[in-house]
Parts: structure tokens; C-alpha cells; sequence
């Protein structure tokens, strides 16, 4: 019994040990891969075993199918809680966050070939490791507003990072990147055509070194230049950066609103409806958990996104996360009803509450595994 | 053996690299490295919560700051720069003069654009106010320039009109300036006068034919001088010039003179020159105006304590000409009020960069073949930064009630506002000059570099020690203000009340015969020292200046032969204000681990004024006592020191408007870091 679970739990997490460098791949192409709590375990035992082991010299995470990682598996966790549990979803954030962090703070590279959806959790999984390798199938998206949840998985840190204000854009709106997209404004380290994946998994294989630089001069060797295509998000920076910097989401739709008044524009109309349609007590605890997190370093970033996540779990202050799920996973109506309705329903101290400790007993901060007994490279430093 | 074991590593690498390397080696340069930097996150602890903390030291806005912080840190017009790989903001000040102006105008818009100045001057009420203040601080943690060029416009500018003016200039002018339709400039001190603002030598009159003011500069020495705004940018100036009518001097008024065009050519008979290089604010174009009978309609006075009617006759409200003169300096306490909390935040960047360098290099090995040690598991490196710590929060509370102080100003409270702000002032301006040459020296030769920032900020925030009230001067006003108080109180046979001169009422402070730790670190004790010391210097100081008066000399002089007596009482009064203002901080919290930590840091900061020669001097510590102050200020430095990373956190001063020397600074300046 006990060993058809576990090798019912291996299966999801293929590993292929053939060289210096170990291949892991999410195996649940039918749920495009969603993390369930089985798969983040089974990948944080591998990624610390991978730390121990001086035979192996980096990791490769891709998945099989037509995604990456379409991100946690939020129907399971729905199921979970409803069982008035918020603290099996707490648990899986643990361990979801802690898995973010050792591959934020890793010290040894890690190449994600993001040959399909990234989206979530599966940004999570790959955009803090060293290297992120796009395709002409990557579709990238945190669409977590939509669901009443919040862009987590420690994307506080890494869409801050992005140019101007393009993170704000892409945590609220959930907007979807292609892989040229990707590689413009940073998500992607490296852009390779799917047709030459083969090559360049067979090359990393070979390499046998964790110096970054040696593994990026190879991944540079299959490397394309895609160009943006013409309706562009990206060519869009001057209008995000305008409008994505007000301070309060009010104030993003009232300035994108002012665009409009000089022309119609369908992106910027599009982009109005879709942050109207989504949570918006999601959309406030998103930008203030950017807005936090450009100022902070990955592992802080973590560690408030999990009070927030246990309190979206809890449901105390709103329960737009249920309802999220089951407008759109479960009864698929895609007509959520958010409690609070309306953005200035949300006051400020409504969202102070997402970011205060949890007052009930037994519950504690994220603790962040310790990262000072393994030699560092200078990038993982850097985000500490 | 371990140890060991790494010795024999390193050396066998300092051999193999002495011989020739070929270019395939030198990428192993850097793996491997004789030194590893260490992030002091990972070995160094929070026992307290290092948001709350910020809270309580910023006090308000902190989201809005974060948000101004996130706006500059997302713009390449703030100049980010990738070290050791982290971004870091600030100006680069290799520009020329003229670079670095036009950089600091080209910010300026881009804030404006972004609607930071929003309600800046439209907007009545604390929340606007605070809010303001906030935005301030947070642009001024960028560069000194940028903040010095808002705050002309803003604060003197926009104050000048806002406090001098009256209905129809506050509707003329403020949305404009708000808006920059308008670019207003403050031209009050001139060549051969400053701080003696009533000397000023500009001479308007007016003519009642035609209804206009005429303003002159009739000498070299009454050239506007310093004026900042006026080199390149400004448009408009208020003009402080002494009033003739009909052949009587009324006194200094202040008017408005427009000094350039919408395109900006300058304007007929108005003569402008530049002050040229300086050894900071190169970012502010600081010129110098002569006035050749310039003609400005009546309504340009700013009249809201005199006027002058169309026919010619002078006006006022206020008879006492001294009365008048002091309402013009009004808007001044804004000024100083923005310079004593802008010296406080430039010491936190300076002992957050000294503080984190100090957690992350290491300097000689007590035994030989062991780590070298840590700088600040030096006592003597605890002792050189550890007080500066805990005078920085000191200055922050203190610097917090001054702004309530401030906005929430009544007539009654002018005096007490002026004593104040000018204490904090001269005190946290030279504070901070003091703070900075510390940890600048603290960061080494890395202080040097001006990325570092530390060592630049001290050219950068010099001026602060002269402008808008010299220090010296500022700090004999308050002798003298206290000086007053006490006169009138012995007149009036009354009890003292206000500026903290309660504890005059009160038997005179004991100080015990043998001082114990205990009794050191109890804030009772440390308030009664330093009420010692300013009720005694006061007393003493008022019997020094009735002396020399006996003997016929006049106040004035009386004030000017007792100097020494006045410095040390001003000294006296703002450790005593300051510290209150600590305690008061202190006894919002509720018990627990904030609480211990600010008690240690309160008692530090007791024990370095108590430390002050003044003590010794005048007799109030036994040389036995003084001694077990100096022991006790060590203990504290070294239980302060686990503390050290969390105390410089809680200053809230993100990553990128710190320096690459206070992260990884080996990876700052690899060889990699030449290349790109």
C-alpha cells in the first residue's frame, strides 16, 4: 500500500539521472502539470539531496506535454478546505514557498525549459532559478486575480524586478507573455526554438560544471533572437509605465481611463474590463504586495506572502479565493460574485489585515530554510 | 582543523596564482576567491520586529514613501546602476555642474508627471502636510540636489506667498506653482548680508504715479546671492528689500519680481549671474540677482502684515517693526523644520552602510591561523558606531515631534517653534556632519568612492550647518530664548512652562555619590543629569550676563562677552528636549522586545550626553562617575551589537538608495564587473 503511494507520488516527478546534470519533469500533462502537494514535496527532497551530492552539478526542470506548470493545484486545495481545513492549503503554501526560496537561494544552477504554460506556481518553480529558457510555445500569466488569490509563489519579488512598472501590469491584469516577451523584459534568460530543445538538454548533459557563466555560453550556443510581435504588450511600456506607477488601483483605472479620453485604444479598453472583473479586494493586496516587494528580498517576500495566502485560506476577511475557484475551476460559470464588490469597498485596514500575523494559535511565520551552510553563487546572493 | 585545513587552501591558492595564468584561468579568479562575502541576513537575527520599528521611526506614510521609493527605483532617469547584483539609485555625480542640473530638473518633472506634487500647496490640513513631509524625506534619501530644488520652490517660494500673501496672490500663484507653470525662487540673502536679515541693502520704493514698486540693488554687497533656482531655471522671485516710503525705511518686505520669461530669457534690468562650482548641491543652480530698478506692480507686495495704499501710504497691522520682522520669518521654520529631519534620514543611510560593511568585513586575526575578526566584534568599532546609532533614534523622535509640532502650529506655539526647530536644527545637522565623517571613515578606503555615498553625502549636506539660520547663531537665540523665560519667570515671581523648563520648578537633582549600572540605565537618573546641567547653566549663565550688565555693559554686549556659557546651555537644553522626546517614544510600546531594545538604546544615548565634557567642567560628575558612565556606555555598545542589522533595517531605507559597499562589495568590484 504504502509503496504504490510513493511510487504513485515518484510518478509525478520524472527524474533522469544520467549525468552531472539531474532532468526533473513534471509528469501530469493531463492537469498540464499543476503542482500538487505530493509533486512540491518530492521536488524539495530532490532539490536538497541535489545540494548534498558533489555528482551533481545543475538541474533541469522542463514538463511534459503541452505545459511547463499551469501552476499549484488549486481545484485539489479548494476541495481540501472545504472540508473546513484552511490549514491543509496552509500547508501546502509551506511547503510550495519553502520549495521557491531553495530555488531563489540555490547553489547550484538551475535550467527551467519553459516550453509551454507558466503560469503561477509553475512561475514560482522555474523564474527564480538562474536560468529560464522560453520557446515559441511559452505562454506565460498570473492570473491569480481572477481567482480572488494573489500573484505568491515569491512573484512579489521577481515582477517588482521587472522594468518600470510592467510587474504591476502583469500581477493585476494576469495578462498572458509569449516567449519573446519573456526574454524582453527578463522572465526568460534564454530564447531556444522547441526544435532545438533536444540538442541543448544532450549539451547540458555534457558540460559536468555549475559555473554559470559556461552554462549560459551554451545555452547561448542554440539561442534565437525572437522579435516582438506588432500588437505587443511590451511596445506598450510608456502607457503601463504612466499609469501602472499611481499608488492605488483607482488610480490605475482612472489614469488608463484618461487614455482613453485622447483615442480609443482596444488594449487599454480590454485591460480596463479585465481589472474590473477581478477581485478586487485581490487586485489591492496584489499591488501592495508588489509595491512591498521591490523593496524587500526574495526570502521576506516569501515569508509575507504566506501571512497573506494563510489569511486568503482562512477566509476571514474574504472568501473571493472560494469563490474564484468555483466560478471559474469548478462550476465554471466565470461569473464570480467578489465580496467586496467594488474596489472602494476595500478599505486600507481590510488590506492591512492580509499582511498582519495570523492571530490564532499554533500558526507561525514561514520559516526559510537555512541557506548559510552551502557556498552561494553572487545571484543567489544578491537576492537575499 | 578545519581551520587549518582552509589556511592551507587559501595559501596553496595565493601559490598557484603567482605563477602566470593563462586566459583560460582567470574565470576560476573568482570561484575561488581567498574571501567569501557573507550576507549578513544569514547569520545576524531580528529579535523585534523590524516593521514595527520602522513604523514608530518613520511614524507616518510609510506606504506612500515605499511608493515614491519604488517610482524613482523604476525609472532610468534615477540613474540605476547594477553592483554586485543589486540595482542601486543615485545621481551620477561625475555629470558636470550643468548635467547634474539639468538631471535633477529633468526628475523633478518626471515626479510631477507622476502627480507627487499633488496638493502640495492646494491642499490644507495635517494629513496633506505630513503626507508632504513624507514625499520630502523620501526624495531627499535620493540626492540632496533634488530636494534642495523642491524645497526653494515648495516650501520658500510657495511659502513666501502662502504666508506673506494674501487671497488674491494665494489664487494667482499657488495652483501655477504646484503645476510648475511657474518656477518660483527665494532671494533673500544677499552678498553682505545673511543671518542679519534686518541689514539687507536692497532698497525698493514706490511710485505713485504709476503704481509700481521699484526695486534696486544699489551696491556689490546687495547682490542676491545663493539664490537657489535662480542661475537656470526660476521665473519668479520673492525679493526681500528694505521698504522706503516717502524717504522713511519701514523695513525688509518681501515682493514678487519676475526675473525670466515663459522661454526663459531674463528679464529687462535684472541681472543674473551664477555661483558656480560648489563642494555639493551641484544639482542646484545657485545664482546671484542685481536688481536695476526693477518695476513691479503694486500688488506684488506680499501683504499680509503691511501695505501700501495706490496713493503711497504705508500700511500695517503690526506697529512693532520687530513683530513685523519676525512674521517674515515664518516660513523659515518650514525650511529648518525640513533640514533637522532630512539631517536625521542622511545619518541612517550613512550607519546603514557603515553598520552592514562593519557585519561583513573582517581585519586582522587575534590568533595566529584564525578568521580574522568581524569589525564589529571590535569593542573599540562598537564604540565608534553603536552611540551614533542610538543618536540617531534619538533625533528620530525628536525629529517626528518637531514636524507635529509644526503642523499643528498655533499663534501660541510660535515661540516654542522657532526655540525648537532651531535647536533640533544646529543639533541634527551637526549630528549628521559628525555622523558621517564616522562611518566614512568606518567603510575605509570604500568610503571614498562616491558610489559609496557615505563620503559624498558629507559635501552633500555640509551647507545644512549654514543655511536658513547658521548654527552657532540659531543655538544663541535659543540661550537667549531660555534666557528670557527665566527672567520673566523670577520677574513675575511664576512658575516656568513650556519648551521642557518644567523640572525648573522642582527641588534641584542629586546626582548619588557612586553611580551603579543600575542606576545608569534608569531613565530617571539619566533625565535628572541632564536637568542638572540646564538648570544650572541656565542660572549660571543669567548671573554671567546681569554681571557683565552691572557693570554698564548693555544686554546685547552682555550676550556676546558670556558666548562660552550660552553654547554649553543651548548643548544642555536640546540633549535635554531630545532625550524627553525618546522617553516619550519609549512609553507608547507595550512590554516586550521593542520595548528592551529601545530602553538600551535610550540609555546609550543618555550615557554619551552625560559622557559630554560639560559634566566634568562645570562639576557635576565626580571624576570617579564619569568613569563608570564611560564603562557603562561600552557594556551597552557591546549588548547593542547583536541588535545591530535589525536596528539599521528598521530605518526602512530600501536596498537600492543604500551603496554596493554595504552589500556585496567583493562581487562589486570583481573583474567581472570591469568587464561589463
Amino acid at each position: 500500500m504504502a509503496s504504490s503511494v510513493s511510487s504513485q507520488q515518484d510518478h509525478q516527478v520524472l527524474v533522469e539521472a544520467n549525468s552531472s546534470a539531474r532532468i526533473l519533469s513534471l509528469n501530469r500533462p493531463k492537469q498540464l502539470n499543476a503542482l500538487s502537494f505530493q509533486m512540491i514535496s518530492r521536488l524539495l527532497e530532490l532539490f536538497l539531496a541535489y545540494e548534498e551530492d558533489p555528482n551533481v552539478k545543475l538541474v533541469i526542470l522542463k514538463g511534459k506535454g503541452r505545459a511547463f506548470c499551469a501552476g499549484g493545484d488549486v481545484a485539489a486545495l479548494v476541495r481540501d478546505i472545504r472540508g473546513d481545513d484552511w490549514r491543509a492549503g496552509a500547508k501546502f503554501f509551506l511547503k510550495e514557498f519553502t520549495l521557491n526560496y531553495l530555488m531563489a537561494a540555490y547553489s547550484k544552477p538551475q535550467v527551467s525549459i519553459l516550453n509551454g504554460i507558466v503560469m503561477g506556481g509553475g512561475a514560482g518553480a522555474s523564474v527564480h532559478g538562474r536560468f529560464r529558457v522560453a520557446t515559441e510555445n511559452s505562454v506565460f500569466a498570473m492570473p491569480e486575480t481572477a481567482l480572488g488569490l494573489f500573484p505568491d509563489v515569491g512573484a512579489s519579488y521577481f515582477l517588482s524586478r521587472l522594468p518600470g512598472f510592467f510587474g504591476e501590469y502583469v500581477g493585476l491584469t494576469g495578462s498572458r507573455l509569449d516567449g519573446a516577451e519573456m526574454l524582453a523584459c527578463g522572465l526568460a534568460t534564454h530564447f531556444v526554438p522547441s526544435a532545438k530543445l533536444a540538442m541543448l538538454e544532450a549539451a547540458l548533459c555534457i558540460v559536468d560544471s555549475s559555473d554559470p557563466v559556461i552554462i549560459s555560453s551554451i545555452i547561448d550556443q542554440y539561442c534565437e533572437q525572437p522579435s516582438l510581435k506588432e500588437q505587443s504588450v511590451y511596445k506598450r511600456l510608456d502607457v503601463i509605465d504612466r499609469c501602472f506607477s499611481q499608488k492605488t488601483v483607482e488610480e490605475i483605472i482612472s489614469a488608463l481611463e484618461r487614455e482613453l479620453v485622447h483615442k480609443m485604444d482596444v488594449w487599454i479598453s480590454t485591460t480596463i474590463q479585465t481589472l474590473k472583473k477581478a477581485s478586487p479586494t485581490s487586485l489591492k493586496i496584489s499591488l501592495r504586495s508588489i509595491r512591498e516587494g521591490r523593496l524587500q528580498g526574495v526570502g521576506q517576500c516569501l515569508v509575507r506572502e504566506y501571512r497573506m495566502v494563510c489569511h486568503v485560506m482562512r477566509g476571514e476577511v474574504s472568501k473571493d479565493f472560494f469563490e474564484g475557484c468555483r466560478a471559474i475551476l469548478l462550476d465554471k460559470d466565470k461569473n464570480p460574485k467578489w465580496e467586496p464588490s467594488k474596489l472602494e469597498l476595500v478599505t486600507d485596514s481590510r488590506v492591512d489585515r492580509y499582511f498582519s500575523k495570523m492571530n490564532t494559535e499554533e500558526w507561525e511565520d514561514l520559516k526559510l530554510p537555512t541557506r548559510s551552510k552551502h557556498k552561494l553563487p553572487l545571484y543567489a546572493i544578491a537576492k537575499l | 582543523m578545519d581551520r587549518a585545513f582552509q589556511r592551507t587552501k587559501i595559501l596553496t591558492n595565493h601559490l598557484l596564482q603567482s605563477s602566470p595564468s593563462s586566459p583560460a584561468q582567470i574565470p576560476s579568479l573568482s570561484s575561488n576567491a581567498c574571501l567569501d562575502y557573507s550576507p549578513p541576513e544569514l547569520s545576524e537575527g531580528y529579535a523585534f520586529d523590524i516593521k514595527e520599528m520602522r513604523q514608530l521611526l518613520d511614524g507616518h506614510h510609510v506606504a506612500d514613501r515605499d511608493w515614491l521609493f519604488g517610482m524613482m527605483m523604476q525609472s532610468k532617469l534615477f540613474n540605476p546602476r547594477v553592483r554586485g547584483g543589486k540595482v542601486f539609485v543615485s545621481p551620477d555625480y561625475n555629470q558636470s555642474m550643468e548635467q547634474q542640473r539639468e538631471m535633477t530638473w529633468k526628475r523633478i518633472v518626471y515626479l510631477l508627471e507622476r502627480g507627487v506634487f499633488k496638493g502640495w500647496l492646494t491642499e490644507k490640513g495635517e494629513e496633506a502636510e505630513m503626507r508632504k513631509f513624507a514625499y520630502f524625506e523620501a526624495v531627499g534619501l535620493f540626492d540632496h540636489s533634488i530636494a534642495i530644488k523642491l524645497g526653494v520652490h515648495f516650501f520658500l517660494w510657495g511659502g513666501a506667498i502662502q504666508f506673506f500673501g494674501t487671497k488674491h496672490h494665494h489664487d494667482k500663484w499657488l495652483r501655477d506653482t504646484e503645476n510648475y507653470l511657474i518656477k518660483g525662487c527665494f532671494a533673500m540673502t544677499e552678498l553682505g548680508h545673511g543671518s542679519n536679515v534686518r541689514g539687507i541693502e536692497t532698497v525698493t520704493t514706490y511710485d505713485s504715479n504709476t503704481g509700481e514698486f521699484v526695486i534696486n540693488t544699489p551696491c556689490e554687497s546687495a547682490q542676491k546671492y545663493w539664490i537657489g533656482g535662480a542661475a537656470n531655471h526660476a521665473t519668479h522671485t520673492i525679493v526681500f528689500s528694505q521698504l522706503n516710503i516717502n524717504g522713511t525705511n519701514q523695513g525688509v518686505h518681501a515682493f514678487i519680481a519676475q526675473i525670466r520669461d515663459a522661454v526663459g530669457n531674463v528679464c529687462p534690468n535684472i541681472r543674473i549671474a551664477d555661483c558656480g562650482h560648489k563642494i555639493g548641491l551641484n544639482g542646484v543652480d545657485n545664482g546671484r540677482i542685481w536688481f536695476d530698478n526693477v518695476r513691479v506692480p503694486r500688488e506684488n507686495l506680499l501683504n499680509s502684515v503691511a501695505d501700501v495704499s495706490a496713493d503711497g501710504k504705508y500700511l500695517s497691522s503690526i506697529k512693532d517693526p520687530d513683530q513685523r520682522f519676525a512674521a517674515f520669518l515664518a516660513p523659515l521654520t518650514a525650511g529648518r523644520v525640513n533640514i533637522a529631519v532630512s539631517a536625521v534620514y542622511q545619518s541612517k543611510v550613512g550607519l546603514a552602510i557603515a553598520i552592514r560593511y562593519a557585519l561583513t568585513r573582517r581585519a586582522f586575526s587575534v590568533k595566529p591561523n584564525e578568521p580574522e575578526v568581524l569589525l564589529l566584534d571590535y569593542p573599540s568599532h562598537q564604540r565608534r558606531l553603536v552611540p551614533l546609532l542610538a543618536k540617531t533614534y534619538a533625533m528620530s523622535f525628536a525629529a517626528n515631534y518637531l514636524k507635529m509640532l509644526y503642523v499643528k502650529r498655533t499663534p501660541q506655539s510660535n515661540k516654542t517653534i522657532h526655540v525648537v526647530s532651531s535647536s533640533f536644527k544646529a543639533v541634527f545637522t551637526w549630528n549628521n556632519m559628525q555622523i558621517l565623517q564616522e562611518c566614512r571613515e568606518a567603510c575605509g578606503g570604500q568610503g571614498l568612492k562616491t558610489e559609496n555615498r557615505v563620503g559624498h553625502l558629507k559635501g552633500e549636506h555640509d551647507v545644512q550647518s549654514t543655511f536658513e539660520g547658521d548654527n552657532n547663531i540659531l543655538m544663541q537665540q535659543v540661550s537667549k530664548a531660555l534666557f528670557a523665560e527665566y527672567v520673566a519667570a523670577q520677574k513675575k515671581n511664576k512658575a516656568f512652562k513650556g519648551l521642557g523648563l518644567e523640572h525648573m520648578n522642582k527641588p534641584c537633582p542629586v546626582i548619588p555619590s557612586q553611580l551603579t549600572s543600575a542606576t545608569l540605565r534608569c531613565s530617571q537618573f539619566q533625565m535628572d543629569a541632564l536637568c542638572l546641567r540646564e538648570r544650572d547653566l541656565l542660572k549660571c549663565f543669567v548671573l554671567d550676563v546681569s554681571q557683565h550688565q552691572a557693570k554698564g555693559e548693555s544686554k546685547e554686549h552682555a550676550f556676546i562677552m558670556s558666548y562660552q556659557l550660552a553654547e554649553d546651555l543651548s548643548r544642555a537644553f536640546s540633549d535635554r528636549a531630545i532625550f524627553q522626546k525618546f522617553v516619550e517614544a519609549e512609553a507608547t510600546l507595550a512590554a516586550g522586545s521593542l520595548k528592551d531594545v529601545l530602553g538600551m538604546l535610550r540609555s546609550l544615548y543618555a550615557l554619551i550626553c552625560i559622557e559630554d565634557v560639560a559634566f566634568l567642567r562645570y562639576g557635576y560628575l565626580s571624576v570617579d562617575n564619569a568613569a563608570a558612565v564611560r564603562r557603562e556606555i561600552t557594556k551597552v555598545c557591546s549588548e547593542l551589537r547583536p541588535h545591530a542589522l535589525a536596528l539599521v533595517s528598521s530605518f526602512g531605507i530600501p536596498d537600492a538608495f543604500l551603496s554596493p559597499v554595504a552589500f556585496n562589495w567583493i562581487d562589486a568590484n570583481s573583474w567581472s564587473s570591469v568587464q561589463h
